[in-house]
């Protein structure tokens, strides 16, 4: 493509946005080009920053005239590379539309735009005794429409379901630029769950301009312990030992030593730093139930070899347990010049023999991994340090990732549990995905953006085109299968 | 003719014996008074994958059934060649206790289901209409059925984690994983809850568990007014209880269940039933606290527990189809949990301006509306068409789940769809370009 387009297609921007709503000067595309997954960077030729959703619309409307792709960005918190700009591409950020819409307390119900930061949610709600569930640890300036796309999590998914629990309505700019409703405020309506569908699509479907969440009571009763272990893996075991007891805490996280050091050093929580791991485990609910739940969580520890268990004895000291896990990622930084964070998940009755499998694949390439991660559900977040200053370890690391992943995939698992497949996973969609299950994937795309301009290249392992209805579904020619020729 | 060709082709790919085409066999699996060529009984997920495939190339149209318990859900099909049943399909696959996670072939019945969990105390958390006439995993998935339990619980889209599909060109594809975390890919799980069957035959589910609470009881309690009712609903639901479920039953569907029980309750008006499971200590303390707030609105109530319970739950969600269903009608309203009970007055007065009979319950922590009519054809049409315009009117929806078929060639099965209709519309043609999943009754 010529460059020419691009002055053209600016002025139709600026048109459309206004002098303060397109971004277009080299110094300020910068902060552009990555997400949290900061290994990869492209700029995009412009960013547009509208306000409204009929904004989005047109900018999206003449990016389908002119094909030129586009990747949708909230706050870009992502660590998948989800809003890794594409090559002769724009960015379009949902910022500036950052309003709360409508806050419905006897219906249980919230309406905001994507800009919205996930904890504003519930700050908004906090008063009248209500939260927003989904808690993921980037929650103070991770934004709902980012929430969205990847469908986030948190640490009480166990018990409280993640974003695609909590949202039943969803305005959406598609990919040809109309702006449809799907769902809303009331529980149920007919036709496809489209909005089941749109969250966690890795903003391949379209652009969601408005978003209708589910709040939910606070429970009567919040209490946190955490008990420490000389093995991880009894730890791990303690994790099915407790649902296997009908006990289903809000959230169970555990950590390793090195994960115990590197926060008790960052921030000084409390943890012991001479610990092989800790595990922290949360009972909600009505008080009679979260009393009648501790004696068994406290005899389940004990049956798996715990050391100490300490019950946060108030809302502070709760707060620090919390605080101490939530600040995992960044104090890494402690220890380690560089880390890679992993995502992968695994049946939770598997957690002790999967975390030996990483020790194991640890000791073979010579890099260490800390582990911590969401054990009620089984979401790992192994983090594999390493020195980008050293030649060949940045590399060393993938590949030890990425043995990970096919471990977990193995143990019947996934390679994804909240991160998303984005840039920087699709090698790995085909681990558990074959040729038809990915095909129907691609039905899917073809059926919201028949010109794959929305997040192109993202997810899937290779690109696949879209066939108009009637038409004979595209076959590789057997020069391509053999990898002999390309089409063009 | 096409049809009988076809036929020929699935009885060698199923044999004769999985194959019904007498007329008898064939009547009792009528659709809205059509009767098909043939009912088609497949064993396993291959043959399915072979039907689908001569029934694509041949243009012949396939109902995709479990047991066959919700075959009036859908508009009147425009023609109606084969019925394929996936009950043989009926082998629980692996449930493993400490992952809360089983995986079943989708013609298990719900109850089959529950019996084989139910030996390592745990339980899929939802409870259906249907459930003693063989409803089937499949058939609840693709009818997106929950019940009462949903407030604690949320229905199938909850629930359903992974599963396998025979599209309708005979590709078999999975979806999802067998955690209860995963976003790799899309979603394809929810595209399936509540599609009826139009986007590819559903033959194993991967389903998310819970343990069975330590205990179960249920206050039973009747009060004055609905607006009483309606008053206790809002207090219970911003309270911190955490109930199971909370039913708004009106007088008659109230009187019909308390009667069928054997429970009397001296008043016989609007009356709640609310639900909690959990350990002992938590339902005793929880339902003194249910118990306060009932009797500030002075309700008059029972406390039910043990066998009985699960009678009055099984009366609740089936009543009066489980007696008879000859001409009755049955609608199903998504509502704001505040405009419940002005959706139950609203339906009330146009019952009795109109001499129906009229069974209602709401699900009503979730907005959800249960209707029973029984009476005159245009009555019957205006009423619903009425009703549809009030819900619509307030962002919700109303649609028919069963009806005869003179009512529905009067009134919209569906109504609003909204503007995801073209959209939906596309997903459809996608997945099933030839047009032979159900055509004609949903999307």
């Amino acid at each position: 493509m010529s460059s020419d387009w691009k002055i053209a297609f600016k002025d139709k921007l600026l048109a459309i946005l206004g002098p303060q709503g397109v971004i277009y000067k080299d110094d300020e595309l910068i902060a552009y080009e990555c997400d949290a997954l900061t290994g990869h960077r492209v700029k995009p030729v412009f960013v547009a920053l509208p306000e409204t959703a009929e904004q989005v619309s047109s900018v999206v409307r003449e990016c389908y005239e002119q094909n030129v792709p586009y990747v949708p960005r909230g706050a870009g918190t992502g660590l998948s590379g989800g809003a890794l700009p594409t090559e002769e591409g724009i960015v379009i950020s949902l910022s500036r539309m950052n309003k709360i819409l409508d806050i419905d307390i006897p219906n249980e119900r919230v309406v905001v735009e994507p800009g919205v930061v996930n904890v504003s949610v519930t700050d908004a709600v906090s008063s009248s005794g209500y939260y927003y569930a989904p808690d993921p640890s980037s929650q103070i300036v991770c934004t709902i429409g980012g929430n969205v796309a990847e469908n986030s999590g948190g640490v009480h998914c166990l018990k409280y379901g993640v974003t695609s629990n909590h949202v039943l309505g969803l305005e959406v700019v598609l990919p040809d630029g109309e702006i449809i409703q799907i769902g809303g405020k009331t529980a149920e309506r007919p036709g496809y769950d489209l909005a089941g569908l749109v969250v966690g699509s890795e903003g391949l479907l379209g652009i969601v301009t408005k978003v209708t969440l589910r709040i939910v009571r606070k429970p009567e009763t919040v209490k946190t312990l955490f008990a420490t272990f000389d093995r991880i893996e009894d730890a791990g075991a303690s994790v099915s030992g407790i649902t296997a007891r009908g006990v289903i805490p809000a959230g169970m996280e555990i950590m390793d030593n090195l994960c115990i050091r590197s926060v008790e050093e960052a921030i000084g929580c409390g943890y012991p730093v001479d610990a092989g791991a800790i595990l922290l485990v949360e009972l909600d609910g009505p008080e009679a139930e979260v009393t009648a739940q501790m004696p068994i969580v406290q005899s389940v520890l004990k049956d798996h070899n715990a050391n100490e268990i300490k019950i946060a004895r108030d809302s502070n000291e709760r707060d620090l347990f919390w605080k101490g896990r939530k600040s995992a990622f960044p104090a890494m930084g402690r220890i380690s010049s560089d880390y890679y964070v992993q995502d992968g998940v695994i049946p939770r009755s598997k957690l002790a023999e999967v975390l030996g499998k990483v020790g194991e694949l640890s000791k073979k390439y010579g890099l260490r991994v800390a582990n911590v991660f969401h054990a009620g559900d089984g979401n790992l977040h192994p983090l594999v340090l390493y020195d980008g200053n050293v030649e060949d370890e940045y590399h060393k690391a993938l590949e030890l990732a990425g043995d990970i992943l096919t471990v977990c995939v193995d143990s019947g698992g996934s390679i994804t549990g909240e991160h998303g497949v984005g840039h920087d996973k699709k090698r790995f969609l085909s681990l558990m995905f074959d040729e038809s299950d990915l095909d129907t994937m691609n039905l899917l795309r073809c059926s919201f953006d028949v010109k794959g301009l929305c997040n192109p290249g993202k997810v899937f392992p290779t690109p696949r085109t879209c066939v108009e209805p009637g038409m004979k579904p595209y076959k590789e020619h057997p020069l391509q299968k053999k990898g002999l020729g390309e089409m063009y | 003719m096409a049809e009988s060709k076809s036929i020929k082709e699935f009885i060698s790919i199923l044999g004769a014996a999985n194959v019904t085409t007498d007329s008898s066999g064939v009547t009792d699996y009528s659709i809205d008074g059509l009767v098909p060529k043939a009912v088609l009984f497949p064993e396993n997920e291959e043959q399915i994958s072979e039907i689908l495939k001569v029934a694509s190339r041949e243009s012949v149209s396939v109902m995709p059934v479990g047991s066959g318990t919700k075959r009036s859900l859908g508009n009147i099909p425009p023609s109606l060649d084969v019925l394929l049943s996936t009950q043989k399909l009926d082998r629980v696959l692996e449930h493993e206790a400490r992952d809360l996670v089983a995986t079943t072939q989708s013609g298990v019945t719900l109850e089959g289901f529950q019996n084989k969990l139910g030996e390592n105390n745990q339980f899929l958390s939802v409870n259906p209409m249907h459930q003693a006439h063989g409803a089937t995993i499949g058939g609840i998935i693709a009818s997106n059925a929950s019940g009462p339990l949903r407030l604690r619980y949320g229905t199938l889209r909850e629930l359903l984690i992974g599963l396998r599909v025979v599209r309708a060109d005979g590709t078999v594809f999975k979806g999802g994983s067998k955690v209860v975390k995963n976003v790799a890919g899309y979603d394809l799980p929810k595209l399936y809850v509540g599609s009826l069957g139009t986007l590819g035959i559903i033959t194993e589910a991967t389903l998310r568990l819970y343990p069975v609470p330590e205990r179960s009881e249920t206050y039973l309690v009747s009060f004055t007014t609905l607006e009483k009712c309606a008053e206790t609903v809002m207090e219970l639901l911003k309270s911190e209880l955490v109930m199971n479920s909370l039913e708004l039953l009106n007088p008659l569907l109230f009187n019909e269940v308390t009667g069928r029980i054997g429970i009397e309750l001296k008043r016989k008006k609007h009356a709640l039933a609310i639900r909690v499971m959990n350990v002992d200590k938590a339902v005793s303390e929880q339902m003194a606290l249910v118990k306060k707030v009932c009797n500030k609105a002075r309700g008059q109530g029972v406390t039910v527990e043990g066998e009985s319970e699960n009678k009055l739950w099984d009366e609740i969600v089936n009543c009066p189809w489980n007696k008879s269903s000859e001409n009755l009608v049955k609608l199903k309203a998504g509502v704001l949990i505040t405009d419940v009970a002005r959706v139950f007055s609203e339906l009330e007065e146009l019952s009795s301006q109109r001499a129906l009979i009229l069974y209602a319950s709401s699900k009503a922590g979730n907005g959800i509306v249960d209707i029973t009519l029984k009476g005159d054809t245009a009555d019957l049409a205006s009423t619903i068409n009425t009703l549809r315009e009030y819900c619509e009117s307030g962002k919700g929806s109303l649609v028919i789940e069963a009806a005869t078929p003179e009512l529905k060639s009067e009134v919209d099965v569906w109504g609003d769809i909204g503007s995801g209709l073209a959209l939906m519309k596309r997903i459809k043609s996608n997945f099933d370009p030839a047009g032979i999943l159900n055509p004609g009754r949903f999307i």
